[in-house]
């Protein structure tokens, strides 16, 4: 690509938005657009993986590539992408519906598996996009509005799985504090591993309780001078996922924005890769010669020695 | 003779594989042709497990029957199980340590066969031990009893190889290998190569060396009449004598697939495990990426995530995986994405017979996923087949931007065969439509042709979505559009109606003039060839019609079958209940398959057993249930 300032408006697709008006999703966005412009970030090499629901549609409103898959599997996509190509900027965007219910599998995987990309959570607490029904983040007892009757499961603590899962990076943020989103994306992008961003983003059509006004009174950002997530030493591991739990269920009056846990020196699944595979870091899957002339690349002579286990001459 | 066929059989976990390899190794090194079929339990030790196998100086063989001329026990399950299954004049090789064992006492064996084993004891009067049992085998059956002690055999191989008596067990199995060995009069330089071929060098193979020499020796005290095998009339030269899944496995590599997802599943894991020994293959400038996922959803969409960077990547998995990927696969679908589903099918429904064989999955693969959309269904008649298909079924997916499932039997998947070695500089790498800077305006799901120029992500910027779209990718549910884009990608059918020639998609064997005409798909094919042979002794003028492809269906083929014979005399030959084959003839064709031989113990069809079937159909059998094998 032409070396280029793009601007924020740049990283726009032309594609009408069918977000409510209001919808939290817009701050989201919107600091996406403002992320990727300052982290000069070619559009070609940087992918937008989402799953299905109102965050689905996230794929398509930003210009780099995107990838609008299935429901709960927008991880599993990503990280077949991310692995034959690590080269890839890959920033999935996915509901708390895909993350946490259907897909809750997958987000686990990917903890353990510390691949080098970007999970960003639309935290509604509901299935919005199906009229409004209790996500997995919806607190037990809670009855927006197109419940019948208060909520009788309760929810699940995405930072404290995040954290246990094995996600080297774990914050929140929420969609109306534009800044701070995007400041928290950046981070998230360099950090070497995976890492989640739990955005808290008001449904205005179908949450009547986690309104704008709700998560106004009560947010508060962690402060540098009181806080400090980041793993120095592997010794502080430990004692540095213990904190970062605590803190995550202080949700009640005061709910914690920023960064919960940075662990950098956990090895990122490609470094694994690339540690019993000389050739994958510089020869990934995707950029691997395998035809020429329209034949195979390996020769009959070469066929025998690399399957000798199996050849018998008689 | 110029078979030889044999049953081994021992607990499961005792070592009974190996002996499937190294025996495999050994007669093909010494140039015979042979099938080596493994039967198990699910279960990881103690339950009875057996291989059957052929071994032919005539042909590369790909049938199994019964009798078997000889079967070799670890274990007394092992003789009560099989002993029926031996022929007059025929081996029986085993512990007599054990002549006082009853069936009735044996924990692993399944209380139906105790049920028979005591009407078949009660009937011929013989009591329930291992011993009288042997009496009866040797007296009233002709049968050359080889009665060993297993633990005189072991002391010997104590003493001799300083094996230290704990470990001494380990070795059962080899006396089977030893045993065999010197019965046939393998040559020993075959059965060292074989030894070699599994065990490498140190202990382990010096001590099977000795052992050999000492079974050897013990077998002289047997007068019986040897077997022989005489020579083999094979042409010399290299053969590759490996399994079904090690054969995709093989295929994968060499057709180019750098990313293989897996999730653990019988019969088909062991393909992932073979592609991941070969994972280092590129050295310092590339790699295959086996992917162990968290489940099938994962691992056929993470493949579809590989595919879009230009990967050739795929998934191998069986019935109860495959039911998990089928939305991932609609995906692929309604996006025009290259992926290979290899699909190893076992008895369903359900867990089924996780263990066990079956071709109740055609079906599936040939409808699964909910709306309509473009794919190829390929299946293996046998091992070669499933090396040339694979690389087929790779092309193919890239071709026709399209998913492509490839059927194989699980006893194709884990039976050891020989077959000469394939000439891989056939082998075409076929990437089909690809543009590598489309530019600012580049359009993935362009409509100028069916086959879109396909850039890959990393290369160009463009948009996927599961959603009906437009030619950028982006939703769209104008009608308009919808009508373009669904007769864009289903066009793709009569792309590949055209591409695909009706030769490729079935195969004639036989008579050129049949008077019957045997119908069938996957490891069918050979038994159902080695039928025709014996049919033809007999008279009858038979053929097989082989259906390698489903999707598309060998619809001409088919049809002049019909005319040629008839429907009446149309013999739909398959390892289900149904008869999906024949459910599928008749959608494509109109005719209906009006005798059927089916079978679904999940144990392969054995050629006596379709012979008598077709004997049994000639004179107006309209279905035969087959049920042969332990």
């Amino acid at each position: 690509m032409e070396p280029r300032e793009l601007t924020a408006a740049n990283y726009r697709t032309d594609v009408w938005n069918d977000w409510c008006p209001g919808c939290g999703n817009f701050g989201i966005v919107a600091a996406m657009y403002q992320a990727l412009a300052e982290m000069k970030t070619d559009p070609a090499e940087t992918v937008v993986i989402s799953g299905i629901g109102c965050s689905g549609k996230t794929a398509h409103f930003v210009n780099t590539t995107g990838v609008h898959t299935l429901h709960g599997r927008p991880l599993p996509f990503a990280q077949g992408i991310k692995l034959s190509n690590p080269s890839l900027n890959v920033l999935v965007n996915a509901g708390d519906g895909d993350l946490l219910g259907i897909g809750l599998g997958h987000f686990v995987a990917l903890g353990r598996r510390n691949i080098d990309l970007v999970v960003m959570m639309h935290d509604n607490t509901v299935y919005a996009l199906t009229k409004g029904q209790a996500a997995p983040t919806l607190h037990r007892g809670e009855k927006p509005k197109a419940l019948n009757e208060p909520n009788i499961q309760d929810s699940v603590n995405p930072i404290a799985l995040a954290v246990t899962s094995g996600y080297t990076f774990v914050a929140r943020s929420y969609s109306s504090r534009i800044n701070h989103l995007k400041e928290t994306i950046k981070q998230a992008v360099r950090h070497k591993g995976s890492a989640f961003i739990d955005i808290l983003q008001p449904c205005v059509t179908f949450d009547d309780i986690h309104t704008y006004d709700y998560y106004n009174k009560r947010v508060y950002e962690l402060k540098t001078d009181d806080w400090n997530p980041t793993v120095n030493d592997e010794n502080e591991a430990q004692e540095k996922i213990m904190q970062a739990i605590a803190k995550s269920f202080e949700l009640d009056d005061k709910i914690p924005l920023g960064v919960f846990y940075e662990n950098t020196l956990i090895p990122t699944f490609e470094e694994r890769l690339g540690e019993k595979l000389p050739g994958y870091l510089d020869g990934p899957p995707s950029r691997e010669e395998i035809e020429r002339y329209g034949k195979t690349i390996v020769d009959g002579d070469k066929f025998g020695e690399i399957f000798s286990q199996f050849i018998v001459e008689y | 003779m110029g078979e030889l066929r044999y049953i081994l059989g021992g607990p499961q976990g005792g070592g009974l594989e190996t002996t499937s390899e190294v025996l495999s190794w050994s007669f093909a090194k010494s140039g015979y042709g042979i099938l080596s079929d493994r039967e198990y339990f699910s279960n990881i030790k103690g339950r009875h497990s057996y291989v059957h196998a052929t071994v032919s100086g005539a042909e590369n063989p790909f049938h199994l029957s019964y009798p078997v001329d000889l079967v070799g026990a670890m274990d007394a399950e092992t003789v009560f199980t099989h002993f029926q299954e031996i022929d007059r004049g025929g081996y029986l090789i085993y512990n007599k340590d054990e002549d006082n064992a009853k069936y009735g006492s044996i924990l692993s064996m399944e209380p139906e066969l105790k049920t028979r084993l005591n009407e078949f004891f009660k009937a011929n009067g013989i009591g329930g031990t291992l011993g009288e049992l042997s009496t009866y085998l040797s007296e009233r059956r002709q049968i050359n009893v080889v009665a060993l002690s297993y633990s005189s055999l072991l002391r010997a191989l104590q003493q001799e190889a300083s094996v230290i008596a704990a470990q001494a067990s380990r070795y059962v199995s080899s006396i089977l290998i030893g045993s065999i060995a010197s019965l046939v009069g393998l040559e020993s330089s075959s059965l060292a190569f074989g030894l070699k071929k599994r065990f490498r060098s140190g202990e382990i193979l010096k001590h099977n060396m000795i052992f050999s020499e000492i079974i050897a020796r013990q077998l002289q005290a047997f007068s019986y009449k040897r077997p022989s095998l005489g020579k083999s009339s094979l042409s010399r030269g290299k053969m590759v004598v490996a399994s079904g899944n090690d054969f995709v496995a093989m295929a994968k590599l060499m057709g180019g697939v750098r990313f293989q997802s897996y999730y653990p599943i019988t019969p088909a894991a062991d393909e992932s495990f073979t592609l991941e020994k070969y994972e280092k293959v590129g050295g310092d400038r590339g790699s295959i990426v086996v992917f162990q996922t968290e489940d099938e959803i994962a691992a056929v969409t993470s493949a579809i995530g590989a595919s879009l960077t230009g990967t050739r990547s795929a998934s191998a998995t069986s019935g109860p995986g495959f039911d998990l990927m089928t939305e991932g696969l609609g995906w692929a679908g309604i996006n025009e994405t290259p992926i290979l589903v290899t699909y190893y099918q076992r008895g369903g429904p359900s867990t089924g017979q996780p263990t066990r064989g079956g071709q109740s999955d055609l079906l599936s693969s040939v409808f699964a996923s909910h709306g309509e959309f473009p794919r190829i269904v390929l299946s293996s008649g046998d091992h070669s087949e499933a090396f040339w298909d694979t690389v087929d079924a790779l092309n193919y997916a890239e071709m026709f931007q399209t998913p492509v499932i490839h059927l194989v039997d699980k006893f194709l998947a884990n039976s050891i065969a020989s077959i000469p070695l394939p000439d891989v500089s056939k082998i075409e790498v076929r990437r089909g439509n690809l543009v590598k800077n489309g530019g600012d305006g580049y359009q993935r799901f362009d409509f100028t042709s069916s086959i879109s120029p396909r850039a890959f992500i990393g290369d160009e910027r463009m948009w996927y979505t599961g959603d009906e779209h437009n030619e950028n990718g982006h939703i769209d549910e104008d009608s308009e559009n919808r009508i373009k884009m669904m007769t864009k990608r289903m066009d793709k059918m009569n792309l590949i109606e055209e591409s695909i020639p009706e030769e490729r998609r079935h195969a004639l064997y036989g008579d050129k003039d049949p008077e019957i005409v045997l119908l069938g798909w996957g490891f069918v094919k050979g038994v159902a060839i080695k039928a025709l042979e014996q049919l033809r002794n007999e008279g009858i003028k038979a053929s097989y019609f082989h259906i390698r492809t489903f999707v598309p269906f060998p619809k001409k083929s088919v049809e002049s079958i019909f005319e040629d014979v008839g429907p009446e005399n149309v013999v739909d030959v398959e390892c289900n209940y149904e008869g999906q084959a024949g459910i599928l003839v008749r959608l494509n064709t109109g005719h209906e398959l009006r005798k059927h031989v089916v079978k679904f113990t999940g144990r392969p069809i054995y050629l006596s057993e379709l012979v008598e079937a077709i004997r049994r159909v000639l004179s107006g059998s309209s279905k035969e249930v087959l049920n042969l094998g332990a």
